[in-house]
């Protein structure tokens, strides 16, 4: 069946679709919001997204990879916004395993062998 | 043909991971191969080793859930509304606490490949020194060769295999860790748990012996509200100081566990009802005699995983009482270019601490272009039963064994935590001991402590011992006040005197 992507944007959205495909393998790539031109306000979202897609093809089938924009950067800076205090992220990009302790957080979403690992470990 | 990597480490535990990671930052080619077998119960788990696994973080962290109990009851003392009794769940307390471990094996797993250490889910055996056979899962095989190969494999729990029904029937600390449910039955009734049967095989190190699980489990099990009995043929705590050991057990017996002193098991049946019948030979009375549980934990001492390894095909010598590595000074084994960090090893305290300073300096000597050996002397280490023990250096006896009782001066004090004053707690126990040379600049030996916070207590201490501290020294440190800490810096009764060792308040 290969995999499939699902792009959300915001809190709710993100849940809703994480427990739309609950029993299947979610991976989530949790990026700061485009402006006009596509460009995200987060620079590090910016270099981590062509090294995430690029590792897409590595997930188990059946898998469901939830491109997920959190908000401006306002949003992302206050320390009790959904994403932080639910879901306990850090920073952007969080790349993850849903319903699993294995993250890659910031710099750790450029290598391409970690993005592979996060993809392909039991 | 020349060998694929410099450091091969088999064994992902506490020594093997520091002693990888250490190579690699010197540039060096180095893979860790490590692989758990699944306990008789089926138990298995991720990168890290026993520490992270099935040891001392688990284990700590059920240790202050049943210490949270404690103080929830202490709480109202100190106005605190809180309902009494408290109920505890166990599945709740498992959950975080395996999912805290799982971010650990994921933590290991991203540093390795951070630091470029290739990493192979494999159980490695010699085809020879300088070569690596290693069996997936799956059963594919792979051969690894390296100029340099560490041993860091580590221990598992042993089975009392002669007592019919242990392996079928029993679980150990590999299992306990990863139950979902609770060990004891369900809630509203507390009914019986878990029966530690404990001897002692453990061989006596004079400078720090391992911490005890079956007392430690006991210890949270007991806390967090489940009827728990430890049965012991000897003593507890074998290799620690007797006087503290007994002073732990007396804390445990006087905070609800049971023990079954003087006794041994000799067979484990189920019940219809799926309890477990156990049946033991009392040695005081004579008698045989038998209760159900629903749990039984074996805590019998463990085992160095050494047998599937093929030690003899490449020569490796392994002490023949205990099946244990025999390394020097270097950590080397008998064959040039393998050598053992960790548990696995004859002689050296099974603590990972010491397992992780004798990975990392190999890895320097090796690589580094460093001399330094590990210093297996004066290591501090506590044990996390429900009233801790925190110790460094030499115990009573022992040092009356080197240096002979006229020669050393104990001093000791028993001392009421302030906290316990106003909770109505009982601080029997609570006791603080420091053996020194008697002669001279009066050099302290040793040093026991009994009491919350044991291991935060003993550490700071641990570097005074090592600097060679001594009583004028400590005599001349201010406490800090108020703390248990400070009662360290007071002592001055000595054993010999007789006089009474109970300290006053301020």
């Amino acid at each position: 069946m290969g995999w499939e992507e699902k792009q959300v944007r915001g809190y709710p959205e993100f849940v809703q679709t994480a427990q739309r495909y609950h029993g299947r393998p979610i991976f989530a790539l949790f990026c700061g919001d485009k402006d006009a031109e596509g460009k995200s306000w987060c620079p590090d979202c910016v270099t981590a997204e062509p090294v995430v897609r690029k590792e897409l093809h590595n997930m188990p089938d059946e898998s469901v990879f939830i491109y997920c924009l959190v908000g401006d950067r306002a949003y992302w800076k206050d320390p009790n916004n959904e994403f932080r205090k639910n879901l306990k992220l850090t920073g952007v990009p969080t790349l993850l395993k849903y319903g699993t302790p294995q993250k890659l957080v910031e710099e750790e979403c450029f290598k391409a062998e970690l993005v592979r690992m996060l993809f392909t470990e039991d | 043909g020349r060998n694929e990597y410099d450091l091969l480490v088999v064994g992902g535990g506490s020594g093997g991971l520091a002693c990888a990671k250490e190579a690699a930052q010197f540039g060096r080619k180095v893979a860790v191969l490590d692989y758990v077998e699944p306990s008789p119960q089926g138990t298995k788990w991720g990168l890290g080793g026993t520490c992270v696994n099935v040891g001392c973080i688990p284990k700590k962290l059920m240790h202050q859930a049943a210490l949270l109990g404690s103080a929830l009851k202490d709480a109202q003392h100190y106005g605190w509304n809180t309902a009494q009794p408290v109920h505890h769940t166990w599945s709740v307390m498992a959950q975080a606490v395996q999912n805290y471990v799982k971010s650990l094996n994921w933590g290991h797993r991203v540093q390795l490949q951070d630091k470029n250490v290739k990493y192979f889910n494999m159980k490695g055996s010699f085809s020879d020194p300088h070569t690596i056979r290693g069996l997936t899962k799956a059963g594919k095989e792979t051969t690894v060769t390296a100029e340099n190969i560490v041993i860091a494999t580590g221990g598992r729990p042993k089975y009392p295999l002669h007592i019919a029904g242990a392996l079928e029937y029993g679980i150990t600390s590999d299992d306990l860790f990863w139950l979902k449910e609770s060990p004891g039955k369900t809630p509203v009734v507390y009914y019986l748990f878990i029966l530690h049967v404990y001897e002692n095989t453990v061989s006596i190190s004079l400078t720090g012996a391992s911490p005890d699980v079956s007392l430690e489990c006991a210890g949270f099990l007991t806390g967090i509200g489940l009827d728990t009995t430890v049965m012991m043929r000897s003593i507890p705590l074998r290799g620690f100081d007797q006087q503290m050991a007994s002073l732990v057990t007396e804390h445990m017996e006087s905070y609800g566990t049971k023990f079954l002193k003087r006794c041994f098991p000799t067979k484990v049946e189920k019940l219809e009802s799926n309890r477990l019948q156990v049946t033991w030979k009392n040695t005081d009375l004579g008698t045989e005699e038998t209760d159900s549980f629903n749990t039984l934990m074996w805590a019998v001492g463990r085992a160095p995983a050494t047998e599937t390894l093929n030690l003899e095909t490449v020569g490796v010598k392994t002490n023949s009482e205990n099946g244990k590595i025999i390394v020097d000074a270097n950590e080397a084994t008998s064959v040039p270019h393998i050598y053992a960090v960790g548990d696995i090893t004859e002689g050296r305290p099974e603590l990972t601490p010491t397992a992780i300073a004798a990975g990392k300096l190999l890895a320097r000597r090796l690589f580094g272009q460093s001399s330094e050996l590990m210093d297996y002397d004066n290591v501090p280490t506590t044990v996390f039963t429900p009233l801790e023990y925190g110790c460094v250096g030499l115990s009573e006896e022992a040092a009356v064994q080197r240096y002979g009782s006229d020669n050393i001066e104990v001093y000791h004090a028993y001392y009421k935590p302030l906290e316990f004053t106003v909770a109505e707690r009982d601080a029997t126990q609570c006791y603080i001991k420091m053996v020194c040379l008697r002669e001279r600049e009066q050099r302290i030996l040793g040093l026991h402590f009994i009491g919350p916070n044991a291991g935060e207590v003993i550490q700071g201490f641990a570097l005074g011992i090592k600097c060679g501290a001594t009583y004028p020294q400590l005599m001349k440190t201010i406490g800090i006040h108020p703390t248990c800490a400070e009662e360290i810096t007071k002592l001055h009764i000595t054993k010999r005197s007789g006089l009474d060792a109970t300290v006053t308040g301020c």
